[in-house]
């Protein structure tokens, strides 16, 4: 039953009855895992060493003299495995039992509480009751700085917050104190977490309740959270995110593994730049009519009217915007490309000073450019224009005379007379502003969050995300309405999803080429290399 | 299937006596005049003696210090099988969760008491209590003050000398 035949690097070997193949250096836990069998463990973190310290993924191994820690135990040729046992259960228990001898149990008010290890784990297979009669020590809470605070009492020492900040971060600012009963997680003297660009991951990888966020703290229930795979908007990096909402607010954000991009990490700037996602005070309707003519419209009649406006061809400046999916911008080249002559596609986009990297992950940068999509902009045939605070730049576009379309700008930093000869000026945005006040037709688009559609990051790799929010009002995807209005104008079919949209990119922008919208999945696909840097 | 039609057969009038059905009914009138039995409750001078497990409108115990009990845990509103509860959870300036908003629409409410079995602190109750009449609507959305406030029974779902049933 070896390995007859088999290649040298796979190793065969069977856990709880069942026969699996791995490839060699796979740990029992990630054998176990490939067939859906769950080892419980604290420690052991895919992203980090493992220190086989908190003896709960203990398993018993056939010929071994004692139960074996599957973290750091290496599956080996017909090796035979007991996940669940008499004996590892017994063992599990006891574990277990141990860990509850001075935890709180306070459930009811922690915030863990629905997302915690110890929680399922002592639900499943611990004790129905405890058998301490010893009064529990205590700890109390203390803040770590940034946004981390630490409860002492439902800490199970399994170090993964240290090993984070040392392996990962590369910046120790975690340590443990005393020992045995007494020992627990602290900073160092007054030197706390603040200032540290990724000290979040230690309360998303903490397996308890102990490191929770300041931010979130009595904010929602873990099981009142609806989790939508989404790619952080924040910088170019588009690390791979959750958007958690509840009564249609994101409520946080929380890294989702993707080895290529993120890991297991985000950093402290992307998490906790969400509120402009719920900001209140949309624009709802579409409207019509430059300054005090504007009366609110409906998108068939608003639609219809431009339709017969861009026939009437004119030189078209489109302003879009970094932070626009690649489906609006290909949807808005394809529409200022059939309204007329394109003399301008720009945008503008926030920069910062300089890069975050994380050193003990390096695909994973806080890059320079602030917005989600300025790569992709680039592809579709955007240029760049403005400071890098994103003001400025717009000097030709503000007083052109011919179509003007914008996406996505809200122009923060243009005055009333934005537009003002334009012949025909198209606002399609998230918020009013008053370098719209000479639209001809304002436009109400979703946000990010509230929409389906695709970023292309900095290392030129395409990535979906996912709709978390409702669209407040009848705001639509940009991609819809200008899609619409695209293929209206080429007598084409009107597109149905951002899918649709997404394989007529690829057909015009050969950039794209070889991509398919199922194909992008979670994870996302890699541009071609020449495409990228061509 | 074709409508039966059920003739009543009923005695031919002049060639009938009510008479005995009379006094058969004169009689049962007079022992009640007697020996009355007594079905009817002089509310609201007499109040009806509820059942040990009526379930009425809720009421939220407080602490002595006059907080309220509750912890802000969200298990209510989860349970909730009519959606009636509206939790919002914070913090007190000692540190303690507590319910910023707690808000219960007792028009909605179903009365099954599962809000006062899944608290952990023994919190929330149903009481044994019915007389809920208000002049507006509005006034159905109890809030934290007023279910601080209620001071009726509460349902012996739970009982005070075992409350956590061991």
């Amino acid at each position: 039953m070896a390995d007859n035949g088999r290649k040298a690097d796979t190793v065969t070997l069977t856990i709880d009855g069942h026969e699996v193949t791995v490839p060699k250096g796979t740990s029992l836990l990630h054998a176990a895992e490939t067939l859906g069998t769950e080892v419980p463990h604290y420690c052991y973190h895919p992203g980090l060493t493992a220190p086989a310290q908190c003896r709960i993924c203990l398993v018993e191994v056939e010929g071994a003299p004692k139960l074996q820690p599957s973290c750091v135990t290496m599956a080996e040729n017909g090796q035979v495995v007991h996940t669940d046992s008499p004996a590892a259960k017994r063992m599990r228990q006891g574990v277990l039992e141990f860990y509850l001898v001075n935890h709180p149990l306070d459930c009811p008010i922690c915030d863990m509480s629905g997302e915690c290890m110890l929680q399922d784990y002592v639900f499943e297979e611990g004790r129905e009751k405890g058998r301490g009669r010893e009064p529990k020590r205590v700890f109390g809470r203390d803040d770590f700085g940034g946004d981390v605070l630490f409860y002492g009492d439902r800490c199970v020492m399994c170090t993964r917050c240290v090993r984070f900040m040392d392996e990962v971060a590369r910046d120790p600012r975690l340590t443990v104190v005393e020992r045995g009963s007494r020992a627990v997680i602290d900073t160092f003297f007054d030197r706390g977490l603040e200032g540290a660009s990724f000290a979040g991951n230690v309360v998303d990888i903490c397996p308890v309740g102990a490191l929770v966020s300041k931010d979130f703290l009595h904010k929602a229930r873990a099981w009142d959270l609806d989790r939508t795979p989404s790619v952080c908007p924040n910088c170019s990096q588009g690390c791979n995110i959750e958007l958690h909402t509840r009564d249609n607010l994101v409520q946080r954000l929380k890294p989702r593994e993707n080895r290529e991009v993120n890991g297991h990490w985000m950093c402290d700037y992307g998490r906790a730049n969400y509120e402009w996602m719920n900001r209140p005070g949309r624009l709802e309707e579409p409207a019509a009519g430059r300054g005090a003519k504007r009366c609110v419209a409906d998108w068939r009649s608003a639609l219809e009217h431009l339709f017969v406006k861009l026939r009437e061809g004119a030189e078209v400046k489109a302003v879009g915007s970094a932070s626009a999916s690649n489906e609006a911008l290909a949807a808005l080249a394809a529409v200022a490309g059939a309204a007329g002559e394109v003399s301008a596609r720009v945008f503008r986009s926030p920069r910062a000073a300089d890069e975050v990297p994380l050193p003990g992950f390096p695909l994973l940068v806080r890059r320079r450019d602030l917005a989600s999509n300025v790569d992709g902009a680039g592809l579709l045939g955007f240029e760049r224009t403005g400071d890098d605070r994103a003001n400025g730049g717009l000097e030709d576009v503000a007083g052109h005379d011919g179509a003007l379309l914008v996406l996505g700008d809200e122009l923060t930093d243009q005055n009333e007379d934005f537009g003002a000869a334009a012949s025909l000026y198209v606002y399609l945005g998230t918020f009013d502003s008053p370098a719209a006040r000479n639209a001809d037709f304002v436009l109400p688009v979703t946000t990010f969050a509230e929409e389906e559609g695709s970023f292309v990051n900095a290392q030129g790799r395409v990535q979906r995300y996912r709709q978390g929010l409702q669209a407040p009002g009848s705001a639509r995807p940009a991609w819809l309405v200008l899609g619409a209005l695209a293929a209206a104008l080429a007598d084409g079919g009107v597109p149905e999803s951002a899918g649709d949209v997404f394989a007529e990119l690829v057909a015009a922008h050969p950039a794209f080429a070889g991509l398919a919208w199922d194909g992008l999945g979670d994870r996302g696909a890699a541009l071609r290399t020449e495409a990228v840097h061509g | 299937m074709a409508i039966s039609v059920k003739v009543m057969r009923r005695p031919e009038a002049g060639r009938t006596s009510y008479m005995r059905a009379t006094l058969k009914g004169m009689s049962l009138t007079f022992k009640h005049l007697v020996r009355p039995t007594k079905v009817t409750l002089e509310y609201p001078e007499e109040q009806p003696d509820l059942h040990p497990r009526w379930r009425g409108t809720h009421r939220m115990e407080v602490h002595a210090d006059g907080r309220p009990k509750c912890v802000a845990c969200g298990l209510c509103p989860t349970v909730c099988p009519a959606n009636c509860i509206r939790l919002v959870g914070g913090e007190d300036d000692q540190g303690n969760r507590y319910p910023i908003v707690y808000e219960i629409d007792e028009f909605r409410c179903i009365f099954c008491g599962m809000c006062q079995e899944v608290c952990p602190v023994e919190a929330i109750h149903v009481g044994r209590h019915f007389e809920n009449a208000e002049y507006t609507r509005d006034r159905f959305v109890y809030d934290l003050d007023r279910l601080m406030e209620q001071d009726h029974p509460t349902t012996l779902l739970w009982d005070p000398s075992d409350p956590r049933s061991e």
